[in-house]
């Protein structure tokens, strides 16, 4: 009833309706539906490889071998930052993105990925960390096979 | 020439100097997307300022960049949008309540102190090029071989006015709302307990004071409950700023003093966490209990009707505040270190009670205008419809964002800043205070608004202009154009060309209602504001001489 603390059978009906849409929309996301998910937040599987970002003074430093991984299995990519937060981002070479993180200096920042399609990946940083940001771009470091 | 009283001058200097800033910072904001679409396109007018700059080097374009997108938030929220706000509640605040503002000698130091604050943050970046964001993420503020020193403490000297000056503000309005005609009616921690529901509970458990002020279940005006629950968060937002404030001013003294300070003593997580606690109680908390005030002041005064569940909504900000509380790690969803429960808990599903708080908000505001059908759709009653409309396109997407799986493409990309925070401020947030100056003035003022065509222009350019803008940015920022990262020549330059092409509706709309607001009061009632009463009365005296 309008006017006192119960509510509107109308209010009511619409609450019920916000209601559904948190659940429907939180389960989905949750679920596997959205790819990633499966194994950032359900399966947490083991990688099968492993490769360490050293980033400092707006330098990103990769594996001297390089980051050559094959589609569809699990790898992790740990990055650390010698100073301030930067990010860790991955992009396709038309400058789409593939996932990202956050490079919080004074932590292992570690995030697993299972890449499906083969093909050259960018990495850029992905949080700002000063004036030359934008020029963290480095071209063509991860190789994926079939 | 129109009389105006006090409380009346004073709310109108805050709306001019508030619109100025949003004029400033629109400019700055095209400026940038300018920058965004041809790096060569500004060449001539950077080299023009850099000779006014008090720097030893020419800044490079990315350092001009960054500078200005560090003070564009500044003059946009706490040069806009807080002046805005100022204005109205000094006038409105008396004005429901039917008593005058407890301090009156602080109205004019809010509005200079406010002034003062804004313009030093502004300067410190154009003049000495402080570039770390309105985020201030540890340990940037203090890294001096990427941002000047000087900056930052100029930076933070003029955050810090502003962050004080708000807790005047939220001082006197607590105190305006607790007194009673010059004395002391309940004290403040009182009418805080009131805004946190504790007499409701007593009640609840049988032990009710009836003497303590009461939020949820008596007359009290459901815009002051708004103004009241919504200021404590204003007060905590405030309160946590200055520490991070204080924080980075001792480590750039410091470094004046060549006193080393090891900033890693600081844990950049546990500071991110802080700030961003604080920062949200605006981001997630002022701005919606304050929004939700004003619907429910503004709508049934336009449409003539009671205002819809009255108290279910009385409720809804009582849950809107104890929400804000809990949000912020929606902010570190890309945070590995962050732990999952929290990324899961605050980020996401707490997050989420403002789908529930701003759902039931809308709701009750659209109802009142449904049921009081038919109803004349005046200049006000637009641009709250507006507001609405704004705040589901903002909110939406801020829903979208804060997911533990959907962030992860969309954590600082154009489609944060663009649908979801640009959005809310210029759809829902902007057309929110255009309704209330269309509302105000005339009860200022006794005018009427000059020219509806002109209300009409306004909205249909500042709404689509606004769509346009955020829609193109949000669909470069799903494909993963990153926010505050200059980009060459790429596949996002056309998006940023559709973008200007919104920022200019969006121009013209504010110069359209500029006009009429000028054309309603008066070029010389809106300089009468701002020069000595008796050089007026010279002029009219000259004049019919």
């Amino acid at each position: 009833m309008e006017g006192n603390h119960v509510m509107d059978v109308r209010e009511r009906r619409w609450l019920y309706l916000l209601i559904a849409v948190f659940l429907v929309f939180n389960v989905i996301t949750f679920s596997p539906l959205v790819p990633w998910q499966q194994w950032l937040l359900w399966s947490h599987p083991a990688p099968n490889k492993s490769f360490s970002i050293d980033i400092a003074d707006y330098q990103m430093h990769f594996p001297a071998g390089g980051i050559s991984v094959k589609a569809g299995e699990y790898v992790e990519f740990v990055a650390t930052s010698r100073d301030v937060t930067y990010g860790f981002g991955v992009f396709r070479p038309d400058g789409t993105l593939v996932f990202q993180m956050q490079v919080l200096p004074g932590h292992q920042n570690r995030i697993i990925w299972k890449f499906d399609k083969p093909g050259t990946y960018d990495v850029r940083s992905t949080e700002y960390s000063g004036p030359q940001h934008s020029a963290m771009h480095y071209k063509n470091v991860i190789s994926v096979t079939p | 020439m129109i009389r105006l009283g006090w409380t009346e001058k004073w709310t109108l200097r805050f709306a001019v100097v508030g619109l100025l800033c949003l004029a400033v910072a629109g400019f700055e904001g095209t400026l940038m997307r300018i920058d965004q679409y041809n790096a060569d396109a500004l060449r001539g007018m950077e080299a023009l300022l850099n000779n006014i700059r008090p720097v030893a080097q020419a800044p490079t374009q990315a350092e001009v960049f960054y500078s200005m997108l560090s003070a564009h938030p500044i003059v946009g929220i706490y040069g806009f949008a807080y002046m805005l706000v100022m204005g109205a509640f000094y006038f409105l605040v008396p004005f429901l309540l039917q008593k005058e503002i407890r301090h009156k000698i602080l109205v004019p130091i809010n509005f200079w102190l406010q002034i003062i604050g804004v313009a030093i943050c502004w300067s410190s970046g154009f003049f000495l090029m402080f570039n770390a964001l309105y985020t201030l993420y540890w340990p940037l503020p203090v890294a001096y071989d990427r941002v000047p020193v000087l900056g930052s403490i100029g930076f933070t000297i003029g955050a810090a006015i502003i962050m004080i000056n708000i807790l005047l503000f939220s001082y006197n309005i607590f105190s305006t709302v607790v007194s009673k005609n010059g004395t002391q009616q309940y004290s403040i921690p009182a009418f805080i307990r009131s805004a946190f529901g504790i007499p409701r509970l007593l009640k609840r458990l049988g032990r009710e004071d009836k003497g303590a002020p009461n939020m949820d279940y008596n007359g009290m005006p459901v815009f002051i409950v708004a103004v009241g629950r919504g200021s404590i968060d204003t007060v905590i937002n405030a309160f946590v700023l200055l520490t991070a404030g204080a924080l980075i001013l001792v480590f750039g003294l410091a470094k004046l003093l060549n006193i080393t300070l090891d900033y890693t003593a600081i844990d950049a997580l546990i500071y991110k966490n802080w700030f961003w606690w604080g920062l949200d109680m605006v981001a997630d908390g002022n701005v919606l209990m304050y929004t939700a005030g004003v619907w429910y002041l503004l709508i049934p005064l336009l449409v003539g009707r009671r205002l819809f569940g009255e108290n279910v909504v009385r409720t809804v900000i009582m849950v809107d505040l104890l929400v804000s509380m809990g949000v912020w790690s929606h902010h570190l969803l890309a945070d590995q270190p962050q732990p999952m429960a929290m990324r899961i808990i605050s980020g996401q599903l707490i997050t989420w009670g403002e789908f529930f708080t701003m759902g039931l908000t809308i709701f009750a505001s659209m109802m009142t205008i449904w049921l009081a059908r038919p109803i004349k759709l005046t200049a006000p009653l637009k641009f709250v419809l507006g507001s609405i409309f704004g705040f589901i396109m903002g909110g939406s997407a801020g829903l979208i964002q804060a997911n533990t799986g959907l962030n992860v493409v969309f954590h600082n990309t154009q489609w944060v800043i663009a649908l979801h925070a640009h959005a809310m401020l210029l759809g829902g947030l902007s057309c929110l205070l255009f309704a209330v100056v269309y509302a105000v003035i005339p009860m200022l003022t006794k005018l009427e608004i000059r020219s509806q065509r002109l209300v009409d222009l306004h909205f249909w350019l500042w709404v689509p202009g606004t769509v346009l803008m955020t829609m193109v940015m949000s669909r470069a920022g799903s494909l993963g154009m990153l926010r505050r990262t200059i980009y060459d020549a790429s596949t996002y330059t056309p998006y940023t060309g559709v973008a200007i092409i919104g920022a200019l509706l969006i121009a013209a709309g504010f110069v359209v209602f500029l006009v009429n607001i000028i054309a309603t009061l008066g070029l010389a009632n809106v300089l009468s504001l701002f020069l000595p009463e008796s050089w007026f009365t010279r002029q009219v005296r000259e004049a019919a001489a």
